[in-house]
């Protein structure tokens, strides 16, 4: 008896010596080994290995909650009014900014990664009323998990394919935005999977097989949140996406690339990058898209190393206990405590919600500002175009740099006004960008009157909600409509489009 | 007579023995699961004592700064805190992100204090803890995620 109760207390006091002289690892992460083969593309097959992972992951389905400025509500961005279709902190003049180019046509607050294939379906951006979306498979580049796997197949050729082509092959649950995207699916380790960003980061020396995980856990989302181009023919593979950084990450430098990489020979804008010609004030213009990435990494947050993950993809312990990444990729002020107070641990949730509204209420009181500046820019030069009176004797320069400063001022607001912080991933860049956009946006209406010889001054006078109201309503459908193109002064400069049925109701064909 | 006065000497002797046995067994037990070996052999405590082994402090025990200095108050909180995260790691359950309570931040102001008096001899101190302006102390809680975490912990 006493033997064992001797071996007992000994075993005991072994236990708890060797645990006692435990050593702790460098954070290393887990290692995994999946039987999945590395070209699956179906985030369901990944649930069995990984289900609490895809619990995190499916919560992305959420699309009911805001924040002050941001959330998961996909209402229309220009519209001002109750959710869901619209909001209080609305961009009113956004269809007259981008009138002639697709984004006119509809543009919602973006939601979960989990709708990406079904909201890039159902986006009236993409012509669904033709066999020909107007638009090149190179939208598929940053919804489908079935990118990487054409982009092997086709190569170069799949950027400038249909875009429709590929319509039907799409689970809309199975191939949004997903585990392949970002992950080997042998061993789970962090990937690249997009192309323009090995490109991109290629042409700047940023060596991806060598990037730190912290680096890692920002990179993967750089794949997307980034502002891009499709290629010129003239400069390569026609449609194929790029970013350009060659210059550097911000509006400034971006601007000055895009001096480039396009073949028009209109005077003073030889060999400019466009993606449209605004009808109204005939400018040619470029379009920013979400340059999270790029506002994120000279900010306070990026500039000290803290990567997108560290506050979009909090630790959570869904058992109580063993740490997992929260796969749910949302507005982090929906869940303060794991994602700042990892780092703010003295601060109250309620403070740094305080601290992040305190940016974004001034960054979206200049975007305003910016937005009207903008779109009195277009009008004033729409009126001097179209001026009778006696015009200035160097008119037709002055002209080109007006509209040069009209494309220089809407870009720089729309890079801040695409961005989904708000101005906080950096609030300085973001209020020193809108400020930039105001000054350019007044130096071209300075020019179009001088154009004039200031005899457009009255006519701009006023309220700009009254020389150029916000277009509310505005789509594909409704541009078939003379009605509807007569309900506004601006919608004189866009063609009827002829009557047309929807071939498309997201991935199903509907008419021949 | 003789005989008996032998056999409470060696009886003396042994109690003796065992008492120095014993004593020499708390203390060293007291003082291994002061460190950070200890500490470390829970997951749980993984980032605590990486960032610990990184920062200044690192050779110094977990205890220097997370119990009370006298013996008593010590021993009574070593007891409560033990039992307490033994509990939590077992049958309660762990939150997203663990911080430290009120009382082990005066615990550990204090110990602050304690070793550090000479150089805030001469100054008043304002802010409630050293840590509000030595914001790096607990745990280099500003570096990046990635150098101080990973999953599974």
């Amino acid at each position: 008896m006493n033997k064992i109760y001797f071996s007992i207390v000994f075993i005991l006091f072994a236990i708890y010596l060797v645990a006692g002289c435990t050593e702790v690892p460098e954070p290393q992460t887990p290692s995994y080994e999946t039987t999945l083969d590395a070209s699956e593309d179906r985030n369901s097959a990944f649930k069995e290995f990984f289900p609490i992972h895809y619990q995190t992951y499916l919560q992305n389905e959420d699309d009911s909650q805001m924040t002050e400025y941001g959330g998961s509500v996909p209402h229309e961005k220009h519209l001002c009014g109750d959710l869901p279709k619209a909001y209080k902190y609305c961009q009113p003049y956004l269809k007259n900014l981008w009138l002639g180019y697709p984004f006119s046509f509809e543009y919602n607050r973006a939601r979960g990664h989990t709708y990406a294939v079904h909201d890039v379906l159902d986006i009236d951006r993409i012509n669904r009323y033709s066999e020909q979306a107007g638009l090149p498979s190179t939208c598929w580049n940053c919804k489908s998990n079935k990118v990487p796997g054409y982009a092997e197949k086709y190569g170069d050729d799949f950027w400038a394919m249909e875009f429709h082509q590929f319509r039907e092959e799409h689970d809309m649950d199975d191939h949004t935005i997903g585990c392949n995207l970002c992950h080997e699916p042998e061993s789970m380790d962090l990937r690249i999977t997009s192309v323009p960003l090995r490109d991109a980061f290629e042409k700047i020396g940023i060596d991806l097989e060598n990037a730190t995980r912290n680096e890692m856990r920002s990179y993967v989302c750089a794949q997307c949140h980034v502002e891009y181009y499709f290629q010129d023919a003239k400069f390569g593979a026609p449609a194929k996406p790029v970013f350009p950084w060659t210059q550097g990450f911000n509006p400034p430098e971006t601007y000055e690339y895009y001096k480039s990489f396009g073949s028009t020979t209109r005077e003073g804008f030889e060999g400019w990058f466009i993606d449209w010609t605004h009808p109204v004030s005939d400018t040619p213009m470029i379009k920013a898209q979400h340059p999270e990435f790029e506002m994120w990494q000279d900010g306070t947050h990026g500039a000290a190393g803290v990567s997108c993950a560290d506050c979009h993809m909090p630790y959570v312990r869904l058992d109580g206990k063993k740490k997992i990444s929260s796969h749910r990729w949302t507005s982090p002020l929906k869940h303060i405590e794991q994602s700042c107070l990892q780092c703010h641990s003295d601060k109250q949730p309620d403070y740094l919600k305080e601290r992040v509204i305190y940016s974004q209420e001034r960054t979206w009181e200049q975007l305003m500002r910016a937005q009207e500046l903008s779109v009195k820019a277009h009008e004033a030069v729409r009126l001097a175009s179209e001026y009778p009176g006696v015009r200035n004797a160097d008119y037709d320069q002055l002209m080109i740099q007006a509209r040069e400063r009209i494309r220089k001022g809407q870009w720089y607001w729309d890079w801040v006004s695409a961005e989904n912080s708000a101005g906080f991933h950096n609030p300085a860049k973001a209020i020193d960008t809108l400020a930039s956009s105001q000054q350019y946006s007044q130096q071209a209406v300075n020019l179009a009157m001088k154009a004039t010889n200031y005899g457009i001054a009255p006519d701009l006078e006023g309220n700009i909600y009254e020389v150029v109201p916000p277009i509310e309503e505005h789509s594909r459908k409704l541009q078939m409509s003379q009605e509807h193109l007569d309900t506004h002064q601006w919608f004189q400069y866009l063609p009827k489009f002829e009557e047309a049925d929807l071939v498309w109701d997201l991935n199903k064909r509907v008419s021949n | 007579m003789k005989r008996k006065e032998g056999i409470s000497l060696t009886a003396v002797l042994a109690i003796l023995l065992v008492g120095v046995a014993l004593t020499a067994g708390a203390g060293f037990t007291m003082k291994a699961t002061d460190q950070a070996e200890f500490c470390g052999s829970c997951h749980l405590m993984y980032e605590a004592v990486r960032t610990h082994q990184q920062s200044v402090h690192s050779q110094l025990d977990c205890n220097e700064c997370h119990t009370p200095d006298p013996f008593i108050p010590k021993m009574t909180f070593k007891t409560y805190a033990g039992m307490k995260d033994m509990y939590k790691n077992t049958l309660g359950n762990v939150y997203d992100v663990i911080h430290a309570t009120d009382s082990t931040k005066e615990v550990v102001n204090d110990n602050c204090t304690r070793c550090h008096t000479m150089t805030t001899l001469n100054v008043e101190t304002v802010k409630p803890h050293c840590t509000d302006c030595h914001r790096q102390v607990p745990h280099l809680r500003t570096l990046p995620i990635a150098q101080r975490r990973v999953a599974d912990e």
